[in-house]
């Protein structure tokens, strides 16, 4: 995100330069926003403008991983526990943690109407919602007509059981007890039938900040 | 010469409490300062200085003498506040005008006075507008800010002129205390016997400056105009602010938000041309049933444009619960700060902050700007206060710098407790949340000393990266040397 571009010399000339690189990074910027999924391994592709549930003991690293391959700032929503407990030097592993915008919430409904807001915002941020209960069909309807309109992606970790909902995909999430830093993802639901099971791993050494090299092993 | 115009306004404490409608004022009464662990008169009023007393004296002095006095301190902040005010009001005399703290104003009249008919209908029309104010005033009119000042303070009547070019002459007249110097030249002069100022002018500035110092031989040149004295001017703090007054109550949200509308866009097109914005804005709704109903919204950045003006105040808006309507409205900014224009097109980084302020101002207007933050890297070993939570607004960017130690993305503060099934260092099974877990790969143990200069607690604190069968990679916590082993999650690795 943030191209600061040091050329030592003649600061007129280079001001030239820089403002022409500038424009291009724009241009290329904003071509990456227009594309309309995130890949986040080989085959595992998510939808932008669209909501994604996630379930599972790993649902937080799911939302992690997922918004490292993004760009833009990473809004995270949830009640005080949920975000108070976010740690900031146990993230920058994955992500740079001066793109977490974080919203502390008192009650579900505000963090419902935050994570709208968020969703239908112009960034196209990646929006990460942590709430207790699932999503009914009528919110999540609402979560999903906003992440349209604002070109972001939506992640919502869910606690409990899910139930019915507009999201585009649902995803299992758990660690793998056989390597460290391994998960499997099973996605349980996908409205365009890519269903499957992926067992990713994070080769990215410590400090690789906003990099994540994932290996596909498995894909069903 | 320029023509300078000095208003002074001997009675400024008083004037407030008398523009305020209190009633003392009727009776013997006095403004009061402490100085020195004394309360002492400053003003007093006609009734008491009847009665014997003069400012300088000690209050109880003036308790002594006047029974009935009835006093109250002075407040030097309103005083200067009313002196602000008219400063601007002085705006209709001439367009230069300069503040004479505590009690006075300086105008530069240069070619001002003929729209007057002349500067004594001047020096009139300014004492009769003050009087409307219910303000008493004095004026001196001379060549030279400092004549003109001695003037007002100390001539005989309540308007004096030194006609052009007779401002020595004029002067000459005045006591030495009209100079304005300091207390120990004036009493210095008068031990010599000079109590004039025209007896200064009949000595050689050589031997004056010799015997009085530099500072009296200045001020003598400067009130005959042999050195400049400008007079600056100062431009009045600008108030970023309108009201609207309706004939008749509006109660409908759509007719409130139009005169938000209009309000708002005078506002910002205000603070545009004086490339100002403002972080704050307050919007006052005066109902004629239930008074004044103030809303307030603010911005992680300084705002001058009227639509997020508008959008901001919709949430508040809507709450706010009207029976019989409101008929006056004000909406004023606060925070001003200047702002620099840029170029919003070109350049990923300035439209990428623009965004991003813009969706903590929707969200902190909601839920509060406290609950808006972003991480703030803290340079400390504990895991936490190896970083902070802080307001996003009012630190919009900041830069992180990558720790050493592995640390979990999920760190619960206090930790939680974990209950031990099969015991072992760490434990081979326990339960957390409901949920057992058989221990696998173990890592550690990370042993941390606390803080003992500012932590109350002081026990050691080994840390386990615990891999467990279950996938679940957990941070576990004990305390060595702590008779009862129990152990805690002190966070999740995700």
């Amino acid at each position: 995100m943030q191209n600061h571009i040091q050329i030592a010399g003649k600061p007129e000339v280079f001001a030239k330069v820089n403002a022409l690189r500038k424009g291009l990074m724009t241009c290329i910027n904003y071509t990456k926003l227009m594309v309309s999924h995130v890949e986040i391994a080989k085959g595992l592709r998510l939808r932008c403008g669209r909501i994604h549930e996630v379930i599972g003991p790993g649902a937080d690293m799911f939302a992690v991983l997922a918004s490292a391959k993004r760009e833009t700032d990473i809004i995270w929503i949830g009640l005080p526990q949920a975000i108070q407990t976010l740690c900031a030097t146990g993230l920058e592993k994955y992500v740079s943690p001066d793109r977490f915008i974080l919203v502390e919430t008192v009650s579900r409904s505000e963090a419902l109407w935050s994570a709208e807001h968020a969703l239908r915002a112009s960034g196209g941020y990646t929006v990460v919602v942590n709430l207790p209960n699932a999503l009914t069909l009528e919110e999540s309807r609402r979560f999903q007509l906003a992440a349209e309109k604002g070109g972001g992606i939506g992640l919502i970790p869910v606690q409990g059981t899910v139930k019915t909902s507009a999201a585009q995909t649902r995803w299992f999430c758990r660690p793998l007890a056989d390597k460290t830093n391994a998960w499997e993802w099973t996605c349980i639901k996908g409205k365009n039938g890519e269903m499957g099971t992926w067992h990713v791993e994070n080769q990215g050494g410590v400090n690789a900040a906003s990099v994540v090299h994932l290996a596909t092993a498995t894909s069903a | 010469m320029p023509r300078v115009l000095s208003i002074w306004l001997p009675q400024l404490p008083l004037d407030r409490l008398v523009r305020k409608g209190d009633p003392r004022i009727d009776g013997a009464f006095a403004t009061i300062v402490e100085d020195k662990n004394a309360w002492r008169i400053t003003h007093t009023n006609a009734i008491s200085k009847k009665a014997g007393i003069e400012s300088g004296q000690s209050l109880a002095d003036a308790r002594a003498i006047c029974p009935d006095l009835l006093t109250e301190p002075c407040d030097a902040v309103r005083e200067e506040a009313l002196l602000r005010t008219l400063w601007r009001w002085a705006d209709v005399l001439s367009p230069q005008v300069a503040l004479d703290t505590p009690d006075g104003l300086i105008l530069n009249i240069d070619g001002c006075a003929h729209l007057f008919g002349g500067e004594e209908a001047m020096a009139d029309y300014t004492i009769t507008k003050l009087n409307d104010l219910r303000i008493t005033s004095r004026i001196g009119i001379a060549d030279t800010k400092l004549a003109a000042r001695g003037l007002a303070r100390f001539g005989a009547k309540s308007v004096n002129i030194a006609q052009n070019g007779q401002t020595v002459e004029t002067v000459a007249k005045l006591p030495i205390a009209a100079l304005g110097l300091s207390h120990a030249i004036t009493t210095d002069l008068a031990r010599t016997g000079i109590t004039y100022i025209g007896q200064l002018n009949k000595q050689k500035s050589s031997e004056l400056s010799r015997r009085f110092g530099l500072e009296l031989t200045k001020t003598m040149s400067a009130i005959s105009g042999q050195t400049p004295d400008p007079i600056i001017r100062e431009i009045p703090d600008s108030v970023y602010a309108a009201r609207m007054t309706l004939p008749d109550p509006i109660g409908l949200l759509e007719d409130i938000d139009q005169v938000l509308s209009r309000l708002a866009s005078h506002v910002c097109n205000k603070l545009k041309n004086d490339n100002k914005g403002a972080r704050q804005f307050n919007f006052t709704v005066r109902c004629v049933d239930t008074g004044d109903h103030t809303m307030t919204i603010g911005f992680a950045q300084p705002c001058l444009d009227s639509q997020s003006v508008i959008r901001q105040f919709n949430f508040p808006l809507s709450k706010l619960k009207i029976d019989y309507g409101a008929d006056w409205f004000r909406l004023s900014a606060h925070y001003i700060e200047h702002i620099q224009f840029k170029q919003i097109s070109m350049g990923e980084r300035s439209s990428y902050n623009d965004n991003r302020y813009k969706i903590i101002d929707i969200i902190g207007n909601r839920v509060g700007f406290d609950r808006v933050r972003v991480f703030k890297p803290h340079d400390s070993f504990l895991p936490e206060y190896g970083y902070q939570q802080v307001e996003a607004a009012k630190q919009p960017e900041l830069e992180w710098t990558n720790g050493e130690r592995l640390r979990p993305i999920r760190l619960f503060n206090p930790p939680e407790y974990a209950k031990v099934e099969t015991a072992g260092r760490p434990p081979k099974r326990f339960v957390w949340r409901d949920i057992t877990f058989d221990t696998k790969i173990t890592k550690g143990p990370e042993r941390l000393t606390p803080r003992w200069f500012k932590d109350k607690d002081l026990r050691t604190r080994d840390y386990w990266i615990v891999q467990t069968e279950q996938g679940q990679r957990l941070w576990l916590l004990t305390y060595p040397g702590v008779s009862k082993k129990e152990w805690y999650v002190a966070g999740d690795f995700g």
